[in-house]
């Protein structure tokens, strides 16, 4: 069964290993992070930090939720060492089957409240993540969420926030975001503050439905249900007609400020690098904080292996998939690999060539450009073995003619790595598709013939090697 | 009054020119508020001068020059500037500075 919050979540990674729990004190000020940094890169359980330096035993801290796949069948209530694949069509299963929300008078989120007036951002043990960021990040796991005034539909998304001050927050939700697209189109115009609230430690199909790459004017509170398989209990916001899930732990309700910036960055994010998006930001001031007694806080160590790109390897596959399946292109699967920090797909297709992989390179980058890299493979290419699509890579995509390079402006991934800070501003970029398959117009007869065990040999014999192969002591 | 700023910066020849800058300085201060931010008018010192606080800059990535410079506040600014979202800061600190 899914665990239908935060607490239940924690004692079933327990239970299968995924999790540690530190009764030492530990300092907010790097140390903290420096611990779930490296969880991240070995692929080792979350932890749970119980004392925190500054903050004692008040404010428990709770690092990198699901970062690794086994926590992410965990969090989807299935056993921690379900395949990869398996979990991809689990999840595009239970993304058919939204379940409306429904709202409650009252949650455990509300035990404590503290009006705007009395708000201090400097006694939640919001940690220095990396060091040289530009301040402490209070949004790395979270669930932002805003509504758009026009037409009522309501964003959760996944948003990086800053500590400024007492009651100030600066972020970056790109401008191209759900949430920035949002604010740009409806709020500043008339210079209007936007309210959000910044819901922290919910359950886990929740945060997992914010930070999907789901559809434009989508309902991501339907979506949880879907992924957890039951009804999101939602309650009512302090300071505004937002609605929170009522799971959380900590949320922080906001207005975003229609005519005001502050510094915002630098911060070590997703693509595993601190780039150069400083100051050009938006300024959020706190308008009430309400949380559990005993609250735990929740942190995604962001960087190679985080949380995020987990979730964005196996939401943003699927939503590749449908988006490619849409626009004619003959795709057979989609994975994209967590190593490569959600700048790279790999698309196998029933039919390759020129044409296909031009479709899909076109098609990718219409709206939001956020991959930079799409390696396409004929559909014997098991899209989640990386050994085999390297091997693909490596030897059929023709230097000369199979790379496919388009150039955009306006709505590149200013986080990726590689673009100049020129670039960053003007938000433009390139994407490049590496076609890894055979030319449709070589006949069969004169493509070649891979030299692997399951191709170069007669079924019978492949049985009989494998029959054998563990009485001959291999 | 805290002791140790750092400050992120564009061009750094501009904030060691020995003119007054609009800067966002970090409290390096120890404890809960640590790298609590305020906007300043200020003078940074190359090399620091005795009495006043060490500030240490950084670049728009966060890499620490290795000097340590000081810092003479002027004046305290209000907690955001004034600006269009996603605007350059960095051009709105400068605009500041040509005002006053």
């Amino acid at each position: 069964m899914v665990p239908k919050d935060l607490r239940s979540f924690l004692k079933a990674i327990e239970a299968s290993g995924d999790l540690i729990t530190v009764d030492q004190e530990v300092d907010w000020d790097l140390e903290l992070c420096a611990f779930g940094r490296l969880a991240c890169e070995r692929d080792a359980p979350a932890i749970l930090f119980r004392n925190i330096k500054d903050y004692g035993l008040d404010w428990p801290v709770f690092l990198n939720p699901i970062a690794t796949w086994r926590r992410l069948a965990v969090a989807f209530g299935l056993p921690p060492d379900t395949p990869v694949p398996e979990l991809y069509r689990i999840y595009a299963e239970r993304e058919q089957n939204l379940i409306p929300p429904k709202t409650v008078a009252d949650a455990p989120c509300k035990e404590v409240r503290i009006p705007g007036d009395k708000v201090d951002l400097f006694e939640l043990p919001t940690p220095m993540v990396h060091e040289g960021d530009g301040g402490r990040y209070l949004g790395t796991w979270d669930l932002v969420i805003s509504k758009d005034p026009t037409t009522g539909w309501v964003n959760w998304g996944i948003y990086r926030f800053m500590v400024h001050n007492e009651r100030l927050l600066t972020g970056f939700p790109r401008p191209t975001s759900h949430l920035g697209k949002m604010f740009l189109d409806h709020y500043v115009p008339k210079h209007q503050a936007m309210p959000i609230a910044i819901a922290i430690g919910c359950d886990l199909p929740s945060h997992l439905a914010a930070a999907a790459t789901f559809k434009l004017g989508g309902n991501e509170a339907e979506l949880a249900g879907g992924l957890g398989e039951r009804p999101v209990e939602l309650v009512k916001c302090e300071t505004s007609d937002l609605y929170i899930p009522a799971s959380a732990e900590l949320v922080v309700e906001a207005e975003v400020l229609p005519d005001r910036i502050a510094q915002e960055g630098p911060y070590g994010e997703y693509p595993g690098y601190r780039t150069g998006e400083i100051g050009h930001g938006i300024c959020a001031r706190v308008t009430a904080i309400t949380h559990r007694r005993e609250p735990i806080f929740t942190v995604d160590v962001t960087g190679l292996k985080d949380c995020s790109s987990i979730v964005t390897s196996i939401s943003g596959a699927i939503a590749i998939q449908r988006r490619l399946e849409k626009h004619g292109v003959p795709v057979a699967a989609v994975y994209v690999p967590p190593e490569g920090a959600v700048h790279l797909a790999i698309v196998s297709v029933r039919r390759g060539g020129a044409e296909v992989a031009e479709r899909a390179l076109q098609t990718l980058t219409a709206r939001r450009a956020l991959l930079s890299k799409i390696v396409v493979v004929d559909e014997d290419v098991d899209v989640f073995n990386l050994a085999a699509v390297l091997h693909a890579f490596s030897t059929k995509c023709h230097p000369g003619t199979g790379i496919h390079v388009t150039h955009y402006e306006g709505r590149a991934n200013t986080l990726t790595p590689c673009y100049s800070q020129a670039e960053r501003v003007a938000r433009s970029g390139a994407t490049a598709a590496f076609d890894a398959t055979w030319p449709p117009e070589w006949p069969r007869e004169i493509i070649p013939v891979r030299a692997t065990f399951d191709s170069s040999y007669p079924a019978d014999i492949q049985q009989r090697v494998l029959g054998r192969w563990k009485a001959l002591g291999l | 009054m805290p002791n140790e700023y750092e400050a992120f910066v564009r061009n750094i020849e501009r904030t060691l020119s020995g003119f007054p800058v609009v800067l966002t300085l970090r409290d390096l201060t120890p404890g809960k508020k640590k790298y609590r931010a305020l906007h300043v008018r200020a003078v940074v010192s190359n090399p620091p001068k005795a009495g006043e606080p060490v500030l240490w800059l950084r670049s728009v990535v966060g890499v620490k020059y290795p000097r340590p410079y000081s810092v003479r506040i002027l004046d305290e600014l209000t907690e955001a500037f004034t600006a269009v979202p996603y605007s350059d800061l960095f051009e709105a600190m400068e605009r500041l500075e040509r005002s006053q």
